[in-house]
């Protein structure tokens, strides 16, 4: 029986999907490959059914991504659970890697892995995601967004999820965030840099989950609050779950800001303004800052600069 | 690989759970009983090491509510068949057996229910049984109004929830409820015309979940708005159908708060009945004003014990 087990859901993406199930079965040696197909009215049934060694979940009610995931951790039967999103890629001989990491730390509840950059045909670009290694209790760091994490760099050990429960359906998008609090809130954790994961980054028009940021991200700051009722939070001081909300709403602004300024040559207005609006209702004073707003006025010239020069 | 999942979630009840656990082992030959304690502040985990041999425990560090509960009773059980059962309430000798030959028989079939005895604060039986009739084969539109399956007589297949999804952890009380309908929606349903389970009532005293009607109904009459009737045989089946459908369910609704505002009454909860009445008369003005006109407090009929 194999010692872990990798759950792709998918949702009408056929055309990704076999590229990413690739990559899954050559990321470990023994590996359970999951693929939980949540009620795709497409040809993704078809296409899983010419995929070989994969167990196929065919979900008849669309349970979103969450929902999702849940019907594949009840399939599965390895004692460790990786996820992947059908339109990333794992990383060849990774999740070897990091199982090796659990024998490292036995009491670790999950591993994280780096994450490369990639556009929007998977090939990766020179960036790659900030992940610094990290060890032990990281439950305020990742309380406040600052550890990257996403679901395809990251192996959960099964039983965690029989004791802190499995993935809140209601977080559409931010429901893996929301199970990283909940694990390290409980157990030592750890983080390698080594990258594990490629991840397609999404663009505004991508009509990816994550291309509506400004929505994720305002959710979770919402979220936040929520989770701040935790027992660990609600036994630290006052002060303390301040700082966290307002970093967390500072590093919230500035990764929208930051964001916008980057589409805003291309055209993306819509996106930028969103972007804008919501990271000034989450913390004005920061959003108004001087540098900002600075950034976001050199990026909406520079599209005519270019027009100029060319 | 055994042959049914007894999934026994359970809080702060260390008293009442040797039954249970009791109860299900001699429910059935083959039988897998897995004990998911909510982050209990009791005894609860002392009283499982003494079943160590015939009970699976899973001790949540967190606390998640019914729903989540049986779902993490779910990832933690092997076999095809699941019954759940209430940490209060028992399940009758040699019951399992006979509804998993039944659902063996049916293969078609998704799940099965049975007769509840209705039990008093100490589990025995106090005369009665619900529901009067074991309705069968195709009951998706029966239970969009009202829910008469009790939730410990049930068996279901491990597949309809790989197919349908898993409980739903956002409607604590009517969970089961949800899950009957997704899965009645999809295949027919068996019965067993017979008492299978003991079902302890609520009493004021008790602080038992059913003692809150109201906001039961009010969840309910979301969940049937927000998911059931927007569940594909629910839309092909046209709006008439729907309205015809969410009105039959306030009706009914109506009717079983102001019966349980009658008990209120009778007791004078002057103040539990005003609350009550209320509730039913937004749920349904119209019915709640000619159910008081035509009908005396009198008798209480048994359907408005389930919620």
């Amino acid at each position: 029986m194999a010692r872990v087990s990798l759950i792709i859901p998918t949702f009408a993406r056929p055309h990704l999907l076999p590229r990413a199930v690739e990559s899954a079965l050559q990321s470990a040696r023994d590996v359970e490959v999951i693929v939980v197909d949540d009620a795709s009215r497409d040809e993704t049934a078809r296409v899983c059914a010419s995929l070989e060694n994969i167990k196929y979940v065919r979900l008849d009610r669309n349970q979103g991504v969450a929902g999702a995931r849940n019907a594949g951790v009840l399939e599965s039967t390895g004692e460790f659970i990786a996820f992947l999103d059908d339109d990333d890629l794992r990383i060849a001989g990774s999740l070897d890697q990091q199982l090796a990491l659990f024998d490292e730390m036995p009491e670790a509840g999950f591993v994280g892995g780096g994450v490369l950059l990639a556009d929007q045909n998977c090939v990766p670009t020179r960036k790659s995601a900030l992940v610094r290694p990290e060890r032990g209790d990281l439950f305020w760091k990742i309380l406040e967004l600052s550890v990257h994490l996403i679901p395809g760099s990251v192996v959960v050990r099964k039983s965690c999820f029989q004791t802190v429960g499995l993935f809140n359906r209601r977080l559409a998008g931010i429901d893996d965030w929301d199970m990283w609090v909940r694990i390290s809130e409980l157990y030592p954790v750890l983080v390698d840099q080594q990258p594990v994961c490629i991840y397609r980054c999404a663009t505004p028009g991508s009509d990816q989950g994550s291309s509506a940021l400004a929505r994720h991200l305002h959710a979770a700051v919402k979220h936040q609050a929520r989770l701040l009722s935790l027992p660990r939070a609600q036994s630290a001081s006052p002060q303390q779950r301040r700082a966290v909300r307002k970093n967390t709403k500072r590093r919230v602004a500035d990764t929208l800001t930051w964001r916008a300024a980057e589409e805003l040559p291309r055209g993306a207005f819509s996106f930028a303004a969103q972007n804008f609006f919501t990271s000034l209702r989450l913390s004005p004073m920061w959003a108004l800052r001087p540098t900002h707003v600075q950034v976001l006025c050199r990026s909406l010239r520079s599209p005519r600069e270019i027009a100029r020069a060319g | 690989m055994p042959k049914v999942s007894v999934i026994i979630a359970t809080r702060n009840r260390c008293a009442l759970l040797p039954r249970a656990i009791e109860s299900a082992l001699r429910a059935g030959s083959d039988v897998e009983i897995v004990v998911v304690d909510d982050a209990s502040e009791d005894q609860t985990p002392a009283v499982c090491a003494n079943y160590v041999d015939q009970v699976r425990y899973v001790r949540l560090q967190r606390r998640l509510g019914i729903g989540g509960v049986r779902n993490v009773g779910l990832i933690s059980s092997t076999a095809p068949y699941i019954a759940f059962l209430d940490d209060d309430d028992l399940r009758l000798p040699g019951t399992l057996d006979k509804q998993v030959e039944l659902l063996d028989a049916a293969p078609g079939a998704g799940m099965i229910y049975g007769k509840a005895l209705y039990g008093n604060e100490q589990c025995e039986p106090a005369g009665g049984s619900y529901p009067d009739v074991c309705p069968r084969d195709d009951l998706f539109w029966q239970l969009l109004v009202w829910n008469f399956i009790p939730s410990p007589t049930v068996v279901f297949r491990r597949a309809c929830v790989t197919r349908l999804g898993l409980i739903e952890e956002d409607a604590p009380g009517v969970e089961d409820w949800d899950l009957w309908v997704r899965i009645a929606e999809v295949y027919p349903v068996l019965a067993l015309d017979e008492p299978v389970a003991i079902w302890r009532q609520p009493t004021r005293t008790s602080d038992q979940f059913t003692s809150r009607g109201e906001e039961l109904h009010r969840l309910a009459q979301r969940l049937q708005r927000e998911k059931w009737l927007k569940l594909p045989r629910a839309i092909e089946a046209g709006a008439a159908r729907r309205r015809e459908i969410a009105r039959a369910f306030a009706r009914r609704a109506a009717q079983q708060l102001l019966w349980e505002g009658a008990a209120n009454l009778k007791s004078k909860q002057f103040r539990q009945f005003a609350r009550v009445a209320l509730a039913s008369a937004r749920l349904h003005p119209i019915g709640a004003g000619k159910i008081i006109l035509s009908q005396p407090f009198s008798s209480k009929p048994h359907e408005d014990r389930l919620l």
